[in-house]
């Protein structure tokens, strides 16, 4: 009979897992479209969904990297910033979430040893973190590109360094994911 | 347009951690509303948008997700002889829900004999996709027909191709259900 004991399953949160602290970055976007159109950007509304954490609401330091690390992306990637009352040809959003999530943690059989001193598959818990970043026509408002990055959070929300480091390299890799744009 | 509202988690098959979507099992079902004759309906209109909560914040107001479901929709059902009309003039509204989950699975592992069914012997998790079609009587407001396909969604979503194809395919599962008409 299979059975799940109280022995196979312990959940735990740290930083052990190889796998959950991968940072993971992918997009959808509208295939065919002609970037080049699209020249300048501006920021449009805040969206109104949950961060999930209280940690992140509000934080003035967590929104200005956010933000900074896109501007600094966009510019890398073509576009200007719009300038006084000139109609930008995109809007930027951006939407922080973070959510609990469970992964095994690794049994290295290749090199013979075990994550855990038991030698057991151990499931943990961790706080998953995604950024995700829209751009939309501005004059049509819809989505012509969505990006994200995923990763674990554990250790990275109360260090301020560690999370302005993985900010930037969100953003950073997640925009690599952009068509040419130029 | 479509409306997103959560939907109950249901148990998910047993899989790999990180196999294939095209792999892992897919469960269809579908519900007939008792006295509904689905069959002698023949024209269809999209029901008007709602609040989205598909437990993914990469799905969230994704366009490139629901707009493709809702494209695999109408072909399926144009196949099948319906006609796409305006509001007042359908026979049916549409309802699409979908729902992203994480899932556990601790099948693989025999505790009681010590042993394993193979050699990995350890807990998995994964996510899961379950998507959902709703046909409501545009006269009655009254749910007719409901289908609904659970599957693996590990990986698909950061993978735009893979995510269309997997639509593609499980709305053209979801609907084999979907009565003939007469």
């Amino acid at each position: 009979m299979r059975q799940i004991t109280r022995a196979t399953i312990v959940l735990t949160a740290g930083l052990l897992l190889t796998g959950c602290a991968t940072l993971r970055v992918s997009s959808h976007t509208d295939r065919g479209l002609v970037w080049s159109k699209y020249q300048t950007f501006e920021w449009g509304p805040a969206d109104a969904l949950p961060v999930g954490d209280p940690r992140l609401d509000k934080d003035p330091f967590f929104q200005d990297h956010v933000e900074g690390a896109i501007e600094k992306a966009m510019t890398t990637h073509g576009f200007a910033r719009s300038v006084g009352t000139e109609r930008p040809d995109v809007l930027i959003h951006y939407h922080a979430n973070v959510m609990e999530r469970l992964d095994v943690d690794q049994i290295d059989r290749g090199n013979g040893s075990c994550a855990t001193t038991d030698c057991q598959p151990r499931v943990t818990r961790y706080e998953a973190g995604t950024l995700v970043v829209d751009i939309v026509d501005a004059a049509s408002n819809v989505l012509i590109w969505r990006g994200w990055a995923q990763g674990s959070l554990d250790g990275v929300l109360g260090n301020r360094d560690r999370l302005r480091r993985r900010i930037d390299e969100s953003v950073r890799q997640m925009f690599e994911t952009l068509p040419p744009v130029r | 347009m479509l409306r997103f509202t959560r939907l109950a988690a249901v148990a998910g098959p047993s899989i790999v951690a990180l196999a294939l979507a095209g792999c892992a099992p897919l469960s269809v079902n579908s519900y007939l509303e008792r006295g509904a004759d689905v069959s002698r309906y023949r024209s269809y209109a999209w029901a008007e948008n709602g609040a989205f909560a598909t437990g993914d914040p990469r799905l969230d107001n994704n366009r490139f997700f629901t707009q493709r479901i809702e494209d695999a929709v109408d072909m399926q059902l144009a196949a099948r002889g319906f006609a796409k009309t305006n509001t007042d003039a359908a026979d049916v509204l549409l309802h699409i829900h979908a729902r992203m989950d994480q899932r556990l699975d601790t099948t693989d592992i025999d505790r009681i004999d010590g042993r394993c069914l193979d050699n990995e012997c350890r807990p998995e998790v994964y996510d899961t996709g379950t998507l959902m079609v709703d046909f409501m009587d545009r006269r009655t407001n009254r749910l007719a027909w409901r289908g609904w396909a659970e599957r693996s969604f590990d990986g698909v979503i950061d993978d735009q191709k893979w995510m269309e194809t997997t639509i593609d395919k499980t709305v053209a599962r979801i609907l084999e259900r979907l009565p003939r008409q007469q």
